[in-house]
C-alpha cells in the first residue's frame, strides 16, 4: 500500500476518534452536528487554507444554524449544529428520492476525495449529492467534479454554497447525459445506502457509464452499514458484496468515516473504494 | 397440566386484553400511536394463538375453546378488521397530513435556535406517525391476501 494511503487511513482513524470524543460530551439538542479542526496538526495534517474553504461551505450552508469553538482531546474545533427537517418533508412529498438528505460529514468527504485523488482519479462525480459536499471537497483539492441531484430544493441550497464551482446539476442521475462531460478518469461517490435504494440508483449510472466506449476505468465509492436494522447482503462489502460482484468491480480499499446518520452508533460508516477490473 | 391447557389459560388472558384494546378502540376517536401499536401487537398475538390452537385441538375434546376461538375470531374480523383498522388508517392519515401543513407553514421564515429545536420534536412526531402508518398499512396488506 502506498505511503499516502496510509496516511489518508490514519486520517481518517484521527476522525473517527474525534467523532467519538466528540459524541461523548456533546450535550446540544440540534437534529445534525459535525466538527472541522480549526488548525492543521499532527492529527490533521491537512492544508490550512483547505481547512479555511471547509469552513465557509459550514458556515455559508443554511443547514446549520449555529457554530462554537470547542476543544475536543487535542484538537480545537469549530462545531456546527444543523438541521435538515424541511429537506426531508420536501423529499417525501415529492418523492423526489428514495433515501432522504442525510450528509457525511464535511471532513468525511474531504478523506474520501483525499483517497479517491491518491488512487489517481481526475474527476469525482457526486451522485445523489445533497448539498454538494464532497462535490465541493474535489473542487478544493484540485479535481473537476460535477454534482448530480434530483431534489430542486438541495439544488438550490447548493447553488448559495459554490465558492468554488463544483457545478450543480438538477438531474435525474440515472437519466443524466454524462457523455457531455467529457469524463476521463470519474471516480462516482453513491449516495444512500444499498438498501435504501442505492443499488437500483446505482445500477442506472452504470448502464450510463458502461454505454460510453471511451471510458476504461472508473472508480466507484458506496456508503455502506453493518447495521442490523438492515438486511445484510449475502456478499456482504456492507451491503454492496451483490452489485460489486455482478458488475465486476474490485474492491480496492475500505475507509471508515463518520456520517450524520452514524453520530450516534457504535461504528461509523464504512466507505467502499472499488474500481472497474 | 398439558400443553393445550397451558396454551388454553394464556389464549383467555391474552383474548381478554384483546377484547378490553377493541373496546376502547372502538370508543375512542382519537387513539394515541402507543394504544395503536399494542392493539396491533395484540390482534398479531392472538392471531398467532389462534392458528395454532386450532393445529392442536381435538375439536370433541375442547368444544368449549374452539366457541371462544370462533366468537375472538369474529370479533377480530367484524369488529376490528372492518371498522376500528380504516378508523386508524383514516385518523392516521390526517394527522400525518395536519402535522405537514403545520411544519410546511414556517419553512421559509428565519428562525432561533430555539424553534428550529422544538420544530424538530414535531418532525420527530410526524415520523413517528408515518412508520405507525406503514406498520398498521402492512397489517392490511396481509388482509387482503387472506
Amino acid at each position: 500500500m502506498a505511503k499516502d494511503c496510509l496516511m489518508i487511513e490514519d486520517l481518517a482513524k484521527n476522525l473517527v476518534h474525534l467523532k467519538k470524543e466528540f459524541a461523548k460530551i456533546y450535550d446540544g439538542k440540534s437534529q445534525i452536528q459535525e466538527v472541522i479542526p480549526v488548525l492543521k496538526s499532527d492529527l490533521f495534517p491537512i492544508h490550512q487554507q483547505d481547512l479555511e474553504l471547509l469552513h465557509q461551505f459550514a458556515t455559508k450552508n443554511p443547514i446549520y444554524y449555529n457554530s462554537f469553538e470547542k476543544t475536543i482531546g487535542d484538537t480545537t474545533c469549530i462545531v456546527y449544529e444543523g438541521d435538515i427537517n424541511k429537506y426531508w418533508l420536501n423529499s417525501i412529498q415529492h418523492g423526489s428520492s428514495n433515501a432522504p438528505f442525510s450528509p457525511t460529514w464535511i471532513m468525511s468527504a474531504y478523506v474520501g476525495v483525499l483517497l479517491a485523488q491518491e488512487f489517481g482519479y481526475q474527476e469525482v462525480i457526486d451522485i445523489g449529492s445533497g448539498d454538494g459536499r464532497i462535490a465541493f471537497c474535489a473542487k478544493v483539492l484540485g479535481l473537476e467534479s460535477y454534482s448530480i441531484e434530483i431534489d430542486n430544493m438541495l439544488v438550490d441550497l447548493q447553488k448559495l454554497l459554490t465558492i468554488l464551482d463544483f457545478h450543480p446539476y438538477c438531474s435525474d442521475a440515472t437519466t443524466f447525459d454524462y457523455s457531455s462531460l467529457n469524463l476521463t478518469q470519474p471516480i462516482f461517490f453513491i449516495g444512500g445506502l444499498a438498501q435504501m435504494g442505492g443499488t437500483e440508483l446505482t445500477s442506472g449510472v452504470l448502464d450510463k457509464i458502461n454505454s460510453i466506449s471511451n471510458l476504461k476505468k472508473t472508480g466507484w465509492v458506496f456508503a455502506g452499514t453493518y447495521s442490523q436494522k438492515y438486511q445484510p447482503d449475502p456478499k456482504n462489502e456492507a451491503g454492496w458484496g451483490s452489485l460489486i460482484e455482478k458488475n465486476n468491480l474490485k474492491s480496492i480499499q475500505t475507509l471508515s468515516l463518520p456520517t450524520v446518520w452514524a453520530f450516534h452508533e457504535s461504528e461509523d460508516t464504512p466507505y467502499i473504494f472499488t474500481q472497474t477490473i | 397440566m398439558d400443553s393445550v391447557d397451558d396454551v388454553t389459560s394464556m389464549f383467555d388472558a391474552e383474548s381478554e386484553k384483546l377484547v378490553h384494546l377493541i373496546n376502547t378502540a372502538a370508543t375512542k376517536s382519537d387513539l394515541s400511536l402507543h394504544e395503536i401499536i399494542e392493539t396491533y401487537y395484540q390482534i398479531m398475538n392472538v392471531s398467532s394463538m389462534i392458528t395454532m390452537l386450532k393445529q392442536q385441538i381435538d375439536a370433541n375434546e375442547h368444544q368449549t375453546l374452539l366457541d371462544k376461538i370462533i366468537e375472538i375470531e369474529q370479533v377480530i374480523s367484524k369488529k376490528f378488521n372492518l371498522i376500528i383498522h380504516p378508523q386508524v388508517i383514516e385518523q392516521l392519515s390526517k394527522s400525518i397530513q395536519d402535522t405537514t401543513k403545520n411544519l410546511q407553514s414556517g419553512t421559509s421564515e428565519q428562525k432561533s435556535k430555539k424553534d428550529i429545536e422544538n420544530d424538530a420534536k414535531l418532525y420527530e412526531e410526524l415520523r413517528k406517525k408515518m412508520s405507525t402508518k406503514e406498520f398498521v398499512e402492512q397489517y392490511g396488506k396481509g388482509l387482503s391476501n387472506d
